[in-house]
């Protein structure tokens, strides 16, 4: 989160909430270069007001939660709620596999849609830097090769 | 028309893929020991594919933006080219049961089972997005006939064919493998291997070009669990004893590279980028595209082509003192033009009919072209369409598109109760060879089996539906796991993702069988392949058999409970439901029958005309000076993936083609 002094820009609340959503670390997400792409993204699919909501009670959950340490807020105010919960699912998968899935029919009847929230891969960065394959100890298919024989060796895992 | 006295080209070849370089390469180096000079043209349906490391690129991007990724996902084709895409299987049948024609995709399917695999039309062939498997076949696999009372007898035998698998291995492809870890169910494993070449041996035994593609940590698990076990399978006549099955990990050799064997031997990296490609990285993408090229596609024998034998001359160059190639792409051959024999005379091609197009808005154009010589070497599927749309040209057998075979392949997959680092590595680097032959082929066909190496990639789009089951969504909206909890969830589960594929024989039958109609044509007239497939009951008859292996071998493993999806635990998850465009019924119980991209019969060898349509050298019986090249000659299967014995076969008309033109 930002510091005292000056209020956390939006583009660090939605790292900060991208920390949370996808249990890697600013380091690791700052490592995809795809925090200005999502961050993009989010305001894109959902209109950047409807952002600005997400991210301002997202902002409060977090500062919430950074005295109980269970996030509690977070999952009460963001991820249950009616309004923003089918946006983080949207989020997480693309973090995951940088491909994003729309916003389900109910979320739509409720607040529209936009042009852009089809089913697409971002990009073909978003495709490598998906989370999934870090999670699962491996590496995309077709980028980041390991080298010559790696596979024969016994598997290891980053545990969070 | 060009003066027959005078044609265009000493050869014209159709088709830019394995089978077509194989052999223009083959023509061009045997006619040049008897100081004879080609010159050929290669007609390729399809784009000219990326013949340049940066131009390759855009096709790994492609794929990555791909959101289905299938075997033709980086490779787009063109409506004037177009090509089948296995998203476009469907159901062959409407909600009441009954029969149903699919033509969505480039492919009619008549049924009754839709045929699940497609090619690759561009220029390189489907060995752009091919795995790399080459495994020879055992040597009853072509006795099939005479040893089992099933199929036909192949016109050649095994040992007329070794001496071509040693060159496909050494001079075309680059295999990848090591004779001490291949475990056949055959006698005499050092003969089947043995060369007379002191070069390819070494204490006595062959060598492959490549070490062996290290066996994946999979695989060792596999061994350390599995090997040495038997599987128990129950003889079809009641009172037989049951047949027994030893079962022994086998490493895989494979079109891949690796580190050389001998110091002569010189690796081919990536076309026009030798340095890229030199080893295989571990890319996971073999299928549908290896992003280095350690995996061997056309291209290079194709671009090795390009770049010694130049269509142009060079100014102080004479015409006729070199071979000269030419890769026309964005070219379709429509029609073999042929003259009936009179009395005295044979019947022979008299010519080829193609059309360019060109993509910018300017319509086809029309071209005529001849040559003394003609080879298709369209693949299976197509090189059928082109005989039959052309006034039925070399079919006075009638078997032009019958026979048509691929390996069915049946899936099982479960969750390992270990992390065995899934995901990791090429598609596949083992197998278990042990159903590959045996007495129980009069009633059972042989099936091969492949371990994979990315987890439930293929039966359930891993890892994407994984990510997708564990976070939910769905109807409430609200995520199920997030952070951390998920990102740990998803460590314990896709590392443990374990599928086979069971790859049956498929046994040639006159109803299987590609054919053209005039009602189905593509946006430049050409007509699209029309099929109609099934499985015979002989084939069907392997799937309980297949199934109860799989279920013996997965309780080895640990994974014995029956499991569905969304729920994660240690279990074999392997199920089939009847609404599913593969699923094949037999005895009452359901399985789903996937397609193996190995398309072959439809212009089977043979000795006979009346049978076959083309003799053992892939010249057809009926016109002389025309060869019908590729996996559609093999008369049977065996359950070696094709492409290696269908190369063989290539350096084998090769040498037919030169020394005719030599003449
Ligand atoms: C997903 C998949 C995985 C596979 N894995 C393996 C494996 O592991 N091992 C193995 O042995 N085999 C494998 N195969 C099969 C293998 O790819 C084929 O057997 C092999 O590539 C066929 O080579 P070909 O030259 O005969 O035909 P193709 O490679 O299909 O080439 C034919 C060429 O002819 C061109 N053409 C078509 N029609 C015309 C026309 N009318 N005019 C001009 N040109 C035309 C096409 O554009 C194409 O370039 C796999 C196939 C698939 C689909
Ligand atoms: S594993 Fe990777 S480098 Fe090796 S052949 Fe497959 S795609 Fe190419």
């Amino acid at each position: 989160m930002g510091n005292s002094t000056s209020p956390p820009t939006p583009k660090q609340i939605f790292t900060d909430l991208s920390v949370e959503l996808t249990g890697f670390d600013r380091a690791e997400l700052a490592g995809t270069g795809m925090i200005d792409t999502y961050y993009d993204t989010l305001l894109r699919m959902i209109g950047e007001r409807e952002a600005g909501q997400l991210l301002r009670y997202a902002s409060d959950a977090l500062t919430a939660d950074q005295q109980t340490k269970n996030g509690a807020a977070l999952k009460r105010d963001v991820i249950d709620s009616p309004r923003f919960g089918p946006v983080v699912v949207s989020l997480i998968k693309l973090w995951y596999l940088g491909h994003w899935y729309p916003l389900s029919g109910a979320y739509r009847d409720l607040h529209g849609a936009t042009a852009d929230d089809v089913e697409h891969v971002i990009s073909s960065q978003g495709y490598r830097e998906g989370l999934v394959w870090v999670a699962a100890g491996a590496h995309p298919m077709g980028g980041k090769p390991p080298g010559h024989g790696s596979w024969a060796e016994p598997p290891s895992l980053l545990t969070p | 028309m060009s003066n027959p006295a005078s044609p265009d080209y000493d050869l014209v070849i159709v088709g830019g893929g394995i089978s077509g370089a194989v052999v223009a390469k083959t023509v061009i180096e045997q006619a040049a020991r008897k100081k004879k000079f080609p010159r050929i043209l290669i007609l390729e349906a399809g784009r000219a594919t990326a013949l340049s490391a940066d131009k390759y690129d855009t096709y790994v991007e492609a794929y990555h933006e791909a959101l289905a990724k299938v075997p033709n996902s980086p490779y787009h084709a063109s409506s004037s080219a177009p090509q089948p895409d296995v998203l476009d299987i469907r159901k062959l049948k409407d909600t009441e049961g009954k029969p149903k024609i699919s033509d969505q995709g480039y492919f009619v399917q008549k049924g009754p089972m839709p045929f699940g695999s497609d090619y690759a039309r561009s220029l390189g062939g489907t060995t752009l997005h091919w795995l790399g498997t080459t495994l020879r076949m055992l040597p009853n696999d072509f006795r099939m006939s005479s040893n089992y009372g099933r199929g036909v007898d192949w016109p050649i035998d095994y040992d007329t064919l070794k001496p071509y698998y040693e060159r496909a291995e050494w001079d075309i492809i680059g295999v990848a493998g090591d004779v001490e870890h291949q475990y056949y169910p055959i006698d005499g494993l050092d003969q089947y291997f043995r060369s007379s070449d002191p070069k390819k041996t070494r204490d006595g035994k062959y060598i492959f070009p490549m070490e062996e593609i290290p066996s994946s940590y999979l695989d060792q698990y596999m061994a350390k669990y599995a090997d040495d076990m038997t599987i128990t399978l129950p003889c079809m006549d009641p009172g037989e004893p049951d047949h027994e099955f030893a079962i022994r990990i086998s490493n895989t050799p494979v079109a891949r590279n690796s580190t050389p064997t001998t110091t002569d031997y010189r690796i081919v990296g990536a076309a026009g980028n030798a340095d890229r490609g030199q080893r295989c990285e571990g890319n996971s993408s073999c299928i549908p595209i290896c992003p280095v090229q350690a995996k061997y596609n056309a291209l290079k024998t194709l671009y090795e082509l390009i770049v010694k034998y130049p269509y142009e001359l060079k100014e102080n160059e004479k015409p006729g003192t070199r071979a000269r190639v030419a890769v026309q792409s964005q070219s379709v051959a429509m029609e073999v033009m042929h003259a009936k024999g009179a009395e005295t005379e044979r019947a022979k091609v008299t010519g080829l009919r193609y059309k360019r197009y060109y993509d910018d808005g300017t319509g086809p154009t029309e071209h005529t072209v001849t040559a003394r010589t003609y080879v298709l070497a369209a693949n299976a599927i197509e090189n059928a369409t082109l005989l039959l749309a052309s006034g039925n040209a070399a079919n006075s057998s009638d078997q032009v598109g019958r026979n048509l075979m691929d390996h069915p392949l049946l899936l099982t997959w479960g969750l390992l109760p270990e992390n065995v680092g899934a995901f990791r590595g090429p598609g596949s680097t083992s197998g278990i060879p042990t159903f590959r032959d045996g007495t129980f082929r009069d009633q059972h066909t042989a099936f091969r089996v492949e371990i994979g190496n990315w987890g439930w990639n293929f039966p359930e789009n891993a890892p994407y539906v994984t990510v997708l089951d564990l976070v939910g969504g769905g109807n409430d909206g609200k995520a199920q796991l997030y952070g951390k909890a998920l990102r740990k969830r998803l460590g314990e589960i896709l590392p443990r993702q374990f599928r086979i594929a069971w790859e049956l024989e498929q046994d040639p039958e006159a109803r299987n069988r590609v054919t053209v109609d005039d009602h189905y044509k593509d946006a430049l007239g050409k007509h699209r392949p029309v099929i109609e497939y099934d499985l015979s009951d002989y084939v069907k008859a392997s799937l309980p058999w297949a199934a109860e292996a799989s279920r013996q071998l997965f309780a080895r493993l640990g994974m014995t409970e029956k499991r569905r999806r969304p729920h994660y635990e240690t279990g074999d998850y392997t199920y089939y439901t009847p609404d599913d465009a593969a699923a094949v019924t037999y005895q009452g119980t359901t399985y789903w029958v996937r397609g193996a991209g190995h398309v072959v019969g439809t212009h089977r060898m043979g000795d006979d005309p009346k049978t076959s349509v083309v003799d053992s050298h892939q010249r057809s019986h009926d016109l002389p000076n025309l060869f019908i090249a590729g996996c559609g000659s093999m008369p049977t299967l065996g359950t070696s993936n094709p492409t290696l014995t269908m190369t063989a076969l290539a350096l084998r008309t090769g040498d037919e083609i030169a020394e005719e033109l030599s003449k």
